[in-house]
């Protein structure tokens, strides 16, 4: 079979990092190929070089056959290779028809956009991927779905051969996945060749036809996905075999103290919700995106404004009207944009740690340095923070460390109930482990936890109990007794209801 | 904990270098330049911008701009010229003097947080609304004949003829510099600078951060006000047009970053000290006043290129120690 792409010993260095190491393997034509590795394995750094984001150290890259060298994106993409980001860059108040076409616009008289020709071109390449939007709409309409289809359409419009897809689901629920992969494997059968990069193993055998493993920036193994497992596919990763799923809820506290009562309410994107947390549990929202989970956490958390609606903590109404109420009532939120919303990017680990428990460092009114230095010891020694260094730019860390300073700031303060936002999103398989076992052992200290998450198997692990959203409405909440299928859940997040409910 | 200091006050001695510098050339260039009575002048100089400045810091550092400060400035001239005039005591009359620049900035405060508009229009605005009060006040024209007892509060020589207000402005750097790094505050408006969605959901009230901010900063142009007054012993309500370009610009110079979130009143002290030194040392050697202007804007464009350069000598370091 002819190969798109030749890798031939490619090695990147970066100033005192070998991020890629003599990497060499193909991609055939025609074939979904799967890129594995855990965070800094070297995935990214191989796909910029091959979009022409920055040139390799050494080494050289073939397309069919040919030697290439980009030294922009756009003379990749003028060569025929494009990349469906991770996150979704769209201009948020152009058309879909101006965001596929940016930069490469057809131009009538030297200096006028032809949208006629755009519209109908980009309208074309719409009715292709089956979208149930128009090149005329505005970006800011649409859903993480449909802004990922925009990205494919760029790839379409700009006639590529090669489409690599960075973490594509990230974003995504579980039916906005399944339809992303029928227009993968559409596209495949039509003789595009795909890169595929994802955490999700299960995603790899659905989709995939051969998977290479990168590891600390060397090259592992290709294999047929067919001929292989998941454990398999862990162990290459992972250099080691770890254990996967070690959360149990076995040995919790298990008393129903009701610490959090929430009813009737309403508010942007979610109506009458009621619902209560039990202290020691983890409750887990599952719900498609978009259907309200996390616009009903921020205005919990006073981030946003309430329409209605009543907050019980043990037993006694509390006015939340913003965040700093939140705070000394003790509920903090992590949220799902860690990059954008979890910390501040000119501060280091220790401010971002330190930020909402200052006044524990006061004395006479004034910050001791010791103090706040001492609390970020033991956060980090307790969270495993890497690099531990209180100086290191958390802007620089990894997904899954990001995360762990935004979880060492709430454990700094005296909250009891955390809330996370999709918490292993974008996160590496081991560092997703670990993620688990630091809100297992919150939950053992007596605190209690709402998980925000749109992976099923996520939420049906994890969760003691399982609230289901349907389009701003909590449809169901359910008992994780361990009866629980992951059908039953996702079509209560489709919308269905139960026959009883349906005559009220 | 070294490494940190030395790397936090990195652009500070940079500034505090290129003042060094300046002396120096202008030293060479005319010996009468380095006199204790030209330091002194320069110290002087550099008071009014350097008050307002601090206070401008402030307003920057949260992510915003305060372009009143000439305004605010305006009329606590007026005000107080009024009321010391009419008799009340110089302390009382500093006090409500005070409370002006706080009610003017809170008036800041309240347009950019609660009604949501962007500080730089809110302030455009209250820019020409503040003036216009003090022109209503006066009727346009000044007011005479400011008491003695109020001008010696501020304008008596201590030693090395060195007047109270210099002092003042040392004393505020200090006070400010303080609340800026070692209290609670001070990282909440660094913070909210940096990123005020994450700061919002960390369980800070950004509205009374910022809100704060700008009281600051109105009670900063308000004291720079009165020592304008005790200075030349008149009102105008004409006071203080394009103080707030010099004001950000000692900021810019001292290294505030202007998309807020860092910034230190150490370097912006030094920035206007660096103005101040730049506008005598260009008087002395006889360099018209036309050609001034373009020397202090060709300075502050190539300050903002070293803060960018200084950017990503940081940012090369930072992914190097990666």
């Amino acid at each position: 079979m002819e190969n798109a792409i030749q890798f031939n010993t490619i090695s990147k260095l970066f100033p005192g990092v070998k991020a890629l190491d003599n990497v060499s393997f193909s991609v055939r034509k025609g074939e979904v190929h799967a890129l594995l590795g855990e965070n800094g394995a070297g995935k990214s750094t191989l796909l910029n070089i091959l979009h022409g984001i920055f040139p390799p150290t050494s080494g050289s890259i073939d397309l069919f056959n040919t030697p290439v060298s980009f030294s922009s994106p756009k003379q990749a993409i003028l060569a025929g290779i494009s990349k469906v980001h991770q996150e979704i860059n769209s201009a948020k108040d152009l058309t879909v028809g101006q965001n596929v076409t940016l930069g490469y616009e057809k131009v009538s008289y030297g200096i006028f956009v032809d949208y006629k020709t755009v519209n109908t071109e980009v309208n074309q390449i719409l009715k292709k991927l089956n979208c149930d939007f128009r090149s005329e709409d505005l970006t800011s309409s649409l859903s993480a779905g449909q802004l990922q289809m925009i990205e494919i359409a760029k790839a379409l419009f700009h006639h590529s051969k090669v489409i690599s897809f960075d973490e594509p689901t990230a974003a995504l629920t579980d039916s906005d996945t399944q339809t992303l992969f029928s227009i993968i494997r559409e596209l495949k059968s039509k003789g595009y060749t795909i890169i595929y990069v994802s955490h999700r193993l299960e995603e790899i055998f659905q989709i995939c036809d051969r998977a290479t493993i990168l590891r600390d920036g060397q090259y592992i193994k290709t294999l047929n996905v067919k001929d292989t497992d998941r454990s398999e596919l862990v162990t290459l990763m992972a250099g080691r075999s770890i254990i996967e799923n070690t959360h149990k809820k076995a040995g919790r506290p298990q008393n129903a103290e009701r610490i959090l009562e929430v009813t009737e309410f309403s508010g942007r994107k979610f109506k009458n919700s009621n619902f209560f947390l039990n202290r020691g549990e983890i409750l887990g929202f599952f719900g498609l995106v978009g259907a309200g989970r996390t616009e009903l956490m921020r205005a919990l958390v006073g981030a946003d404004e309430k329409t209605s609606g009543s907050v019980f903590m043990y037993g006694k109404k509390v006015s939340i009207k913003n965040t700093e109420d939140a705070l000394k009532l003790g509920i903090g939120l992590l949220p799902e944009e860690r990059k954008t919303q979890g910390f501040m990017p000119l501060m280091n680990n220790l401010d971002n740690v330190a930020v909402s428990s200052l006044s524990k460092y006061e004395k006479n009114g004034f910050i001791v340095p010791n103090l706040k230095y001492n609390n970020y010891t033991d956060k980090s020694a307790e969270l495993n923070i890497k690099p531990a260094d209180p100086y290191f730019m958390t802007r620089n860390l990894s997904g899954g460390n990001q995360q762990k300073v935004v979880l060492g700031r709430w454990l700094s303060t005296d909250v009891n109930i955390l809330i996370f936002d999709e918490p292993t999103k974008g996160i590496d398989v081991s560092t997703k482990v670990e993620i688990y076992k630091l809100m297992d052992k919150t939950i053992r200290q007596g605190k209690s936890i709402i998980m925000i998450s749109s992976e099923l198997k996520e939420v049906l692990s994890v969760s003691d109990r399982i609230v289901v959203m349907y389009e701003g409405n909590i449809i169901k909440i359910l008992d994780n007794d361990g009866t629980l299928k992951e059908e039953q859940i996702l079509s209560y997040a489709l919308g269905e209801k139960d026959n009883e409910e349906k005559t009220i | 904990m070294k490494k940190k200091l030395f790397k936090s006050q990195l652009r500070e001695k940079n500034v505090l270098l290129a003042l060094v510098v300046t002396v120096i050339i202008f030293t060479i260039l005319n010996t009468s330049y380095f006199t204790v009575a030209n330091m002194v002048d320069i110290a002087k100089q550099a008071t009014i911008n350097g008050i307002i400045a601090i206070g401008m810091t402030f307003a920057i550092i949260t992510g915003g701009i305060d372009l009143s400060v000439g305004c605010t400035f305006a009329i606590t001239i007026v005000v107080v010229g009024k009321l010391s005039t009419a008799g009340l005591p110089p302390f009382v009359t500093l006090l409500l003097g005070l409370a002006t620049g706080l009610l003017l900035g809170y008036i800041n405060g309240i347009l950019i947080t609660k009604l949501n508009l962007q500080p730089f229009i809110a302030t455009l605005a209250t820019m020409s609304v503040y003036r216009g009060i003090a022109y209503v006040i006066t009727g346009g024209w000044p007011v005479l004949g400011i008491p003695n007892s109020f001008r010696e509060m501020l304008c008596a020589k201590l030693f090395l003829d060195i007047p109270v207000y210099v002092f003042i402005f040392i004393v505020i750097a200090f006070l400010t510099n303080i609340l800026l790094k070692r209290t609670r505050y001070g990282n909440y408006l660094t913070a909210v600078g940096d990123n005020e969605e994450a700061s919002k959901l960390a369980g800070l009230n950004i509205n009374k951060i910022k809100l704060a901010a700008y009281c600051i900063c109105g009670m900063c142009a308000a004291l720079a006000g009165m020592v304008m007054l005790a200075n030349l012993g008149t009102g105008e309500p004409a006071a203080g047009q394009g103080y707030e370009l010099d004001a950000i610009a000692a900021a810019a110079i001292g290294g505030t970053r202007m998309a807020g979130g860092r910034g230190t009143i150490l370097g912006t002290v030094i920035g206007a000290l660096f103005l101040a030194a730049l506008k005598i040392g260009l008087i002395i050697i006889g360099v018209s006043t036309f050609w001034q202007y373009i020397v202090t804007g060709v300075i502050i464009a190539i300050a903002a290129y070293l803060e960018i350069f200084q950017e990503q000598i940081t940012l090369k370091k930072s992914i190097e120690s990666k």
